[in-house]
């Protein structure tokens, strides 16, 4: 969750230092917390606060590029043709508001489910799924900016 | 985080978005081209151990060590300190991650946790809004100490809902599982598309084929089958099947003739003309031994009011109506009265079903969190 969470803030190379970092901080300011139930709530704001402290001290935002290296492809196929099809994607998920690229990330980059995404962010489902939709339908915009093809009809199962 | 517009929060999305929410519904082949390639970013590194934080859940049935909590807190911190550091320093060597759930073994094949495959040399946890799946060449186990222990047959899907202390909840959505639990009667809840089953000390088997139909097979102990009012209770030896729209069926036990469990399923589950559904009831009636008593007293809150009287002759036959129970009331479906009878019947004692009723009001029907 944490990686996902600065996955849509800061540039991949930055990413794994800075999730160590998270963790550091959260061991330090564990005494603060209160109440075991907003844990990943806590946890993501250390990520988030994390990710904007890294923007302010080094780096302009309009320079959240990606340098992705085999380094940090963690799936088998690292073909030219897919690698820059997935940082394509990926830059396009980023460009989107806040709420809709951390949670879409959450979602098609760690894998994780709509109710487990809430759980451990502690957002509610309702703004998770809303999330997720609006995120979803500006991504697919994005995409393929063509409306006619944009829109797949329902099949029949 | 939250996009602020709380208005918007729970209007009905679309259809195609049960996919996009739990990986539940159609897929959607964009969504899973998009899974496909963004997937190589996953983070693969454990995470470090917090267990002052998500402690394992047996200390709490035991108020004893409630005595020791400062000297578990001072251990848990130094504990959380060596954890942390073990995995600064070595970011790629595995550190187990505290979750509630279930711990997932790979039997056959190559079963999933949502994206990841589960090794077949470690064990991984199934997590709460996980799901896992199974094609038709793999299989799984999952355990868990307080609860119990579930096989998971070839070409599966169950979803874990809920790990509280007093209710653990999974959803199969189709596929085969097989559960013995150990957890108190009433805890261990599975949905299913067309009925909730609720565990009351037992063993178990429980299919849900693709068009959301269910079947229970009870080999210890006893399972209640609820959709909203509609229940079942299901002993050793017995079966029950559920559709859905319609809910649980009559449960009869397996060794009933075949004519019987013929004429009960069309009774249960076909749209039949009355004349039809009363030579069904006859069929069931006349080939009715004393053990299915278990059918008769369930069909007293299913037949229609006309028919009931014969079915209280026969169920009377087999077992009489004990003191405190009378033809008038049990006509008129008198629920302690109907209670008072089915614990003559040598099952169980059916207060154990009420009290979880009374426990859980809400968990009769399904979790549908769309």
């Amino acid at each position: 969750m944490v990686h996902g969470v600065l996955l849509a803030k800061v540039p991949l190379t930055e990413v794994d230092d800075l999730v160590q970092d998270v963790f550091m901080m959260a061991l330090r300011r564990l005494s603060t917390l209160r109440g075991t139930g907003s844990f990943g709530a806590w946890l993501a704001a250390i990520a988030r606060n994390l990710a904007n402290d890294y923007h302010r001290h080094s780096v302009p935002e309009d320079q959240l590029t990606d340098d992705t290296s085999d380094n940090y492809i963690a799936g088998g196929n690292t073909g030219g043709d897919h690698e820059g099809a997935a940082t394509e994607i990926l830059e396009a998920v980023r460009s989107l508001p806040d709420a809709y690229r951390e949670t879409l990330i959450l979602r098609l980059v760690e894998g994780m489910t709509g109710p487990e995404i809430a759980a451990r962010t502690g957002m509610t489902h309702g703004s998770v799924r809303v999330n997720l939709h609006r995120g979803m339908q500006q991504l697919r915009a994005k995409l393929n900016p063509n409306p006619s093809s944009n829109a797949p009809e329902q099949e029949t199962p | 985080m939250d996009t602020g517009n709380n208005q918007t929060e729970n209007k009905p999305l679309a259809r195609g978005d049960d996919y996009l929410w739990d990986g539940s519904g159609e897929p959607d082949p964009e969504i899973q081209r998009l899974e496909a390639l963004l997937g190589r970013f996953q983070h693969k590194r454990p995470a470090p151990v917090f267990p002052a934080i998500a402690p394992d859940r047996r200390w709490a049935f035991i108020p004893g060590r409630m005595r020791l909590v400062p000297v578990l807190a001072t251990t848990a911190a130094a504990v959380v300190a060596i954890a942390v550091v073990a995995f600064l320093v070595n970011g790629r060597k595995t550190v187990p991650v505290i979750v509630a759930g279930w711990d997932v073994s790979s039997v056959a094949g190559t079963p999933r946790i949502g994206p990841n495959v589960i090794s077949e040399k470690e064990t991984s946890r199934l997590g709460v809004g996980q799901i896992l799946e199974t094609d038709h060449q793999s299989r799984a186990s999952l355990r868990s100490e307080d609860v119990g222990q579930i096989e998971v047959e070839a070409s599966t899907r169950l979803r874990l809902l809920t790990m509280d202390t007093g209710l653990k909840r999974i959803a199969l959505d189709r596929g085969t599982i097989h559960a013995y639990i150990w957890a108190v009667p009433g805890q261990f809840v599975v949905d299913t598309p067309s009925a909730v089953t609720v565990d009351l000390g037992c063993a178990y088997t429980l299919q849900v084929d693709d068009s959301g139909a269910g079947l229970v097979r009870t080999s210890l102990g006893w399972v209640g089958f609820k959709l909203n009012g509609h229940e079942s209770f299901i002993p050793a030896g017995a079966a029950c099947a559920t559709k859905p729209r319609v809910g649980p069926g009559t449960p009869y036990f397996e060794d009933a003739s075949t004519r019987f469990r013929a004429a009960l399923a069309r009774f249960d589950f076909e749209d039949s003309t009355p004349d039809q559904r009363a030579s069904d009831l006859a069929i069931v009636l006349g080939e009715s031994r004393k053990r299915d008593a278990l059918t008769l007293w369930h069909l007293l809150t299913r037949v229609d009011e006309g028919q009931r009287v014969l079915v209280f002759d026969r169920l009377g036959k087999f077992a009489p109506p004990p003191a405190g129970v009378t033809k008038e009331g049990i006509l008129h479906l008198d629920r302690p009265m109907l209670d008072l009878w089915w614990n003559e019947l040598g099952f169980d004692d059916i207060s154990v079903w009420r009290h979880w009723e009374r426990s859980w009001a809400g968990a009769s029907t399904p979790v549908r969190e769309k």
